[in-house]
């Protein structure tokens, strides 16, 4: 028997990608997850440009995560220029990336994983009889909006957060009552938690390795060593283990780490830093049947869900904590340099390395999340697909989709087009 | 009531059937248009939404009333879904940067080639790849929401006149009275390379709010003068190659009749 599974447009993701996939005999002969988004090379966009200017252009990657892209740039560049931010600069980036984190997995989760578990073609067509659901996504998705905006200025594409600092900083009455929404909505992160641990999950464990930031401090977000199976890589050493590589056709390059493929994102995050977790998140999973570390890619929606009661935690303390002071960017001597930057977004780790000249971007590098789990999902997809050959064709191409969806991929932002740096080991 | 009548009213009543779809892009538009949190579901009882592949299953319907399209087109398979759709929909409106004006990601034909040669990896991308441009280069857009990203408001006044069939005002004042109206003080003044001047408001001047110099993401307005604002920005004395980067970022293909020459590559 031999089957031929065609997606050329998937769709409740962000971004374009297609899938082909041939099975031949109970066994897949050609697996090909791919982008196909146009390129728009950002990497040759701020070649030559001031270096100030690389977190406002590098931004416009990707709309669900340009704080992630505005705060990994800024980072990348001080450590090129060779600047150290204060400690109140990153307790606000900090929060621009929790903010973010919060509404773009209530997106991720209620408007492009869950109808598919519910039997739904969209959260649109879910209104009627999941209203109360959909209500406590929106309220989420705001919150995390509204804790962007209030930090730094928009909530898509921020304005205020620059290299060196904030240029705007938000007021003490906007940070609590960012505080009183966050408490507010605490117990909108908590059922989505319950609502996820209770979902069908199909039966499938594929270990890989799951990479992700760790520090000393708690629950990594912008500093830490990459960890993975009690292995730490620094961050700057960062051509030492990663490799990227491109598959004809597809207009996203592939990353392995050591040659083999790997994980990132809120699973991975979990599965190697869950003793760092909030007291109320390791609740919710203590509450659920499920356990971590989890090797069932499915969870990463579980696993988001998670992370969305320890995000609002975390906002809720940094609030506490921080007392504002009046700081404006300060003036900087520019050094040459070169500066790499990984932090945890969303969907998983971001990379922005830049070399810069006499104050200009002489050359860039991004790697993005959806990147590096390319490979992983492709891998995943060919080791569970031979476990549902029973399922007739339509529903086959759901469990894929949901498959796929899972991992929250972002096909907007991994096309950028990177220079091939593969080599066989 | 008259069968013929019935039928009238019935037509009359009727949802606008709307589609939003993006070709290449950073999927922001459409997020501004989700993101409009306490009002997503109020929306959908105005119009008829039949395509959203972002959030929902290819469905499609044959005819569009109206189709919001974010993006530019980028690679071949823009164009050809770019033309496809223009087919289907009586309104087509452009939402974004990319979709009105190219955005950043046009950007590109500004730069020689060796810029990002190194970054075009494999053959089949220079069979598909195309030159950046906005979409009125290739099909009639019938109305512009311009900006990176597009304002919330401004999107949902749109589809709240469409459906009352009125006709979209398009606003006119530089970013300069948004700003202020916001009450901020002059960012060209404190020495910033600020665009507000010749920009297109409507945007609530929410960079120079958040005290970053305009951008022009938004566009020219109708009567910007752009070579008394280069001469203006040079006598401040900002490097006029760093000036034209800044102009030519969002809206580089749009300032050809106004002055700057388009397709000067500039490094």
């Amino acid at each position: 028997m031999s089957k031929n599974i065609k997606l050329s447009h998937i769709t409740k993701i962000e971004g374009h990608a297609s899938l082909n996939l041939s099975i031949d005999n109970g066994k897949v002969k050609k697996c090909e997850l791919q982008s196909t988004e146009g390129s728009r090379y950002f990497e040759g966009l701020v070649k030559g440009r001031i270096y100030e200017e690389a977190p406002e252009i590098t931004s416009r990657i990707c709309g669900i995560c340009s704080s992630a892209h505005t705060v990994c740039a800024i980072q990348a560049m001080e450590r090129a220029i060779k600047f150290k931010p204060s400690e109140q600069t990153i307790m606000l980036r900090e929060l621009m990336t929790l903010g973010e984190r919060i509404r773009s997995h209530a997106t991720h989760l209620y408007f492009l994983a869950l109808p598919d578990f519910l039997g739904y073609e969209s959260a649109l067509a879910m209104a009627q009889k999941y209203k109360r659901e959909l209500s406590t996504a929106l309220r989420l998705v705001k919150l995390g909006n509204n804790i962007v905006k209030k930090v730094a200025g928009r909530d898509i594409h921020p304005v205020s957060a620059q290299v060196s600092g904030f240029l705007t900083l938000p007021t003490q009455e906007s940070l609590d009552e960012i505080k009183e929404e966050t408490d507010e909505r605490k117990s909108d992160a908590i059922t989505t938690a319950e609502l996820f641990a209770k979902l069908e999950y199909p039966d499938f464990e594929r270990k890989t390795q799951y990479f992700s930031l760790r520090n000393k401090f708690g629950y990594a977000t912008l500093y830490g060593d990459l960890v993975s199976e009690s292995s730490n890589f620094p961050q700057k050493e960062l051509h030492s283990y990663l490799k990227e590589y491109h598959q004809e056709h597809g207009t996203s390059n592939f990353v392995v780490k050591r040659g083999m493929s790997y994980m990132v994102g809120a699973l991975s995050r979990i599965n190697n830093n869950f003793d760092q977790l909030s007291k109320d998140a390791k609740k919710v999973v203590k509450k659920a049947k499920h356990k971590f570390p989890n090797f069932n890619p499915f969870m990463n929606n579980f696993a988001q869900a998670i992370e969305l009661v320890h995000c609002l935690d975390r906002v809720s303390e940094i609030i506490d904590f921080v007392e504002l002071k009046h700081e404006k960017p300060h003036e900087i001597k520019i050094k040459d340099g070169h500066g790499i930057a990984a932090i945890e977004v969303p969907r998983g780790i971001l990379w922005h390395e830049y070399t810069v000249k006499a104050g200009k971007i002489k050359a860039a590098n991004i790697i993005t999340p959806t990147c590096q789990n390319l490979r992983n999902m492709n891998d995943d997809i060919k080791a569970f697909v031979p476990t549902i050959l029973d399922l007739p064709k339509e529903k086959m191409i759901l469990e894929i989709e949901k498959l796929i969806r899972a991992y929250d991929p972002c096909f907007s932002c991994s096309t950028h087009f990177l220079k091939v740096k593969f080599k066989r080991t | 009531m008259l069968r013929k009548q019935k039928i009238e009213k019935k037509k009359k009543n009727k949802k606008p059937v709307v589609g939003f779809y993006a070709i290449t892009g950073c999927q922001g538009c459409l997020l501004s248009v989700l993101f409009n949190e306490d009002k997503l579901f109020d929306l959908t009882k105005l119009i008829d939404i039949k395509a959203f592949p972002f959030i929902k299953q290819l469905e499609g319907a044959k005819e569009f009333d109206v189709v919001f399209m974010e993006g530019l087109v980028a690679k071949k398979n823009d164009l050809k879904e770019l033309k496809e759709i223009r087919a289907k929909t009586k309104v087509l409106v452009a939402i974004g940067a990319c979709a009105c004006t190219g955005g950043i990601p046009a950007f590109r034909n500004f730069m020689k080639e060796d810029n990002y040669k190194h970054l075009v990896y494999h053959k089949a991308m220079h069979l598909t790849d195309m030159k950046p441009t906005p979409i009125d280069k290739y099909v009639k857009v019938d109305y512009y929401l311009p900006g990176c990203p597009p304002d919330k408001n401004e999107i949902l006044t749109f589809i709240k006149d469409f459906v009352l069939g009125k006709k979209p005002e398009i606003y006119k004042k530089p970013v300069c009275f948004d700003c202020r109206k916001e009450g901020n003080p002059c960012l060209l003044d404190s020495g910033k390379l600020c665009l507000g001047p010749i920009t297109r408001g409507n945007c609530g001047a929410v960079c120079p709010s958040g005290g970053l110099e305009c951008w022009g993401c938004r566009g020219p307005t109708d009567d910007a003068n752009i070579k008394t604002m280069m001469s203006l920005l040079e006598k401040k004395g900002f490097d006029v190659s760093h000036i034209k980067k800044r102009m030519k970022s969002f809206v580089g293909l749009k300032l050809a009749k106004k002055g700057i020459d388009t397709y000067e590559q500039e490094y």
